[in-house]
């Protein structure tokens, strides 16, 4: 007499994930680690890039709005370069390109060089950095002249109305649009993926070459990005409010046009 | 003005201003102006539009560069020098930064720092290039702004303000620098009719206080009752100059008669 043993609520979770559900989500969380994995990957990459590439941008679209001479010229080429090509492109060329010069491959780079890793960091950081110059440069040029001419009116030198007036104000100028370019290079940098690094990506992608599971591996991927986005535009829209609070109207103003007929509050930059 | 050896009136004048010429491409604005304020002396620049008046007083802090002519502020010569190109440049930037920090500058369009609160506009240069400590600039600022009559908008941002409020706390902000001139360019134009008499009043009280100051104004009742000296500009020159008496109640040049008319209403 065979013994009827009931189901564990594991077994029979697994049974209705393998055999009911049109996604197996057990095979996701048996693998959790290798998109754990794939997520900080990610994060370290993206989060990397942003950040010197966000540094590099800022001398950059300096000089681009003050016109300096020759920078002025060499730089409108690299944001052209990097702007006009994909990311792709550019991660292949610096990943595959780069080891066929026998000098590359004898420099004391190639440890680097070699590595996909920092070669998905060079490129990413230099994507971000030609877009975000960009960016920076048309913001730059969006201060209100008078400002400035305030700021030199008061004896600031040079620098310090960089410092003071020009690039705060630019900075926040630049918030709403430079927000879509954090979220850019995060869905941009599955490129990654195929330079052998296991990323978001490539942990679904590892988990479709496995079981051959296409749907599980790329839905739980997507699901991770737009997690990712989600604390990205909460972390932005909690920054507009902090900086945009010159923008915002009166507290009282905001009482009056409660009532009705007053004029309504200009809430155009705060969403 | 009693015409002396440049170096010793320079010595005495708080802000001397000679020989100032300049050009827009082809066009010349200024053709040589000149003029010598005392402590406590307030100089009212008035001509039609286009008679180079702004022009004028953005040359004596260098917002535009003068082609030829010398500013002396307390006898201190701005050193001007010439590019490899003929154009005039300051010979020391730092110099041209801590003369300006000594000229306080009041802008028709006010140029607050949009950015900053109104306390935050008013402590910026006390603090950052005056390198005065926080709580003294903080001290110093909303006893400026209650002078000019907003220390309830410490807090504010200029868009929060009306043209009126704005330019006081420029004002307050030029004030803060205690400078030894006030240069004020056109400060009531770009406010609505109702809010000239506010700016005025604390322009007034600056005065009487003994403030040094250069007003480009279309104010002429300013002008006649506030200003030790008043100076009628015409196509970059001084078409007539003197005291405001004088000015107003016998005007020598027809041109000057003919602007009085034109602007009295």
């Amino acid at each position: 007499m065979a013994e009827e043993r009931a189901p564990s609520l594991l077994e029979s979770i697994t049974e209705f994930s393998e055999n009911a559900s049109p996604l197996d989500f057990m095979v996701i969380l048996e693998h959790w680690d290798l998109f754990a994995e794939g997520l900080w990957m990610t994060t370290n990459l993206v989060v990397l890039a942003l950040l010197i590439g966000g540094c590099l941008s800022i001398p950059l679209a300096v000089a681009r709005a003050n016109r300096t001479p020759i920078l002025n010229q060499i730089i409108w080429g690299y944001v052209y370069v990097f702007r006009g090509t994909p990311l792709l492109v550019q991660l292949y060329l610096i990943y595959y390109g780069l080891g066929q010069f026998e000098a590359v491959r004898d420099s004391i780079l190639w440890p680097v060089l070699r590595d996909p890793w920092w070669c998905a960091l060079i490129a990413f950081t230099l994507n971000t950095a030609a877009y975000t110059t960009e960016i920076f440069r048309g913001s730059i040029e969006a201060v209100p002249f008078g400002e400035v001419e305030a700021a030199k009116a008061c004896g600031m030198p040079r620098l310090k109305r960089l410092q003071r007036v020009i690039l705060p104000s630019a900075f926040r100028r630049s918030l709403p649009a430079y927000s879509n370019e954090v979220i850019f290079m995060l869905h941009g940098s599955v490129v990654a993926s195929t330079v052998t690094i296991v990323d978001i990506l490539g942990a679904g992608r590892e988990l479709n070459a496995k079981y051959y599971l296409a749907y599980e591996g790329f839905i739980a991927a997507a699901v991770l990005y737009m997690i990712l986005v989600y604390f990205i535009s909460r972390g932005f829209k909690f920054w507009e409010k902090k900086w945009f609070a010159h923008l915002r109207p009166r507290e009282d103003a905001e009482a009056e046009a409660k009532q009705p007929g007053a004029a309504a509050p200009q809430t155009a930059l705060v969403r | 003005m009693a015409e002396s050896a440049a170096g010793q009136a320079a010595e005495k004048t708080t802000l001397r201003v000679e020989d100032i010429h300049k050009s827009f491409g082809s066009l010349e604005v200024l053709k040589g102006l000149s003029l010598d304020a005392g402590d406590g002396d307030v100089i009212a620049l008035i001509g039609s539009s286009g008679s180079g008046k702004s022009t004028f007083l953005r040359c004596i802090n260098l917002l535009e560069i003068p082609d030829a002519g010398r500013v002396y502020l307390r006898g201190e010569l701005i050193e001007m020098t010439k590019t490899k190109q003929g154009e005039t440049r300051p010979a020391d930037r730092k110099q041209v930064d801590r003369i300006r920090s000594r000229l306080g500058m009041v802008f028709q369009s006010f140029n607050l720092w949009s950015h900053m609160t109104i306390l935050q506009n008013v402590m910026e240069g006390p603090v950052h290039v005056l390198a005065r400590s926080k709580p003294e600039a903080k001290d110093q600022a909303m006893a400026l702004l209650d002078k000019v009559g907003i220390a309830d908008k410490a807090g504010a941002y200029p868009s929060h303000l009306s043209g009126g409020q704005q330019q006081r706390a420029a004002i307050a902000r030029a004030l803060a620098m205690d400078p030894d001139v006030m240069l004020f360019d056109e400060p009531t134009s770009a406010l609505d009719p109702e809010l000239v008499g506010e700016v005025l009043r604390v322009m007034r009280q600056l005065a009487e206080e003994g403030r040094t100051m250069i007003v480009v104004t279309h104010e002429m009742g300013f002008a006649r009752d506030v200003a030790s000296h008043v100076i009628f500009l015409h196509e970059g020159r001084v078409e007539e100059e003197g005291a405001p008496d004088a000015m107003f109640g016998n005007a020598q040049s027809p041109r000057f008669r003919q602007f009085l008319a034109t602007t009295r209403n």
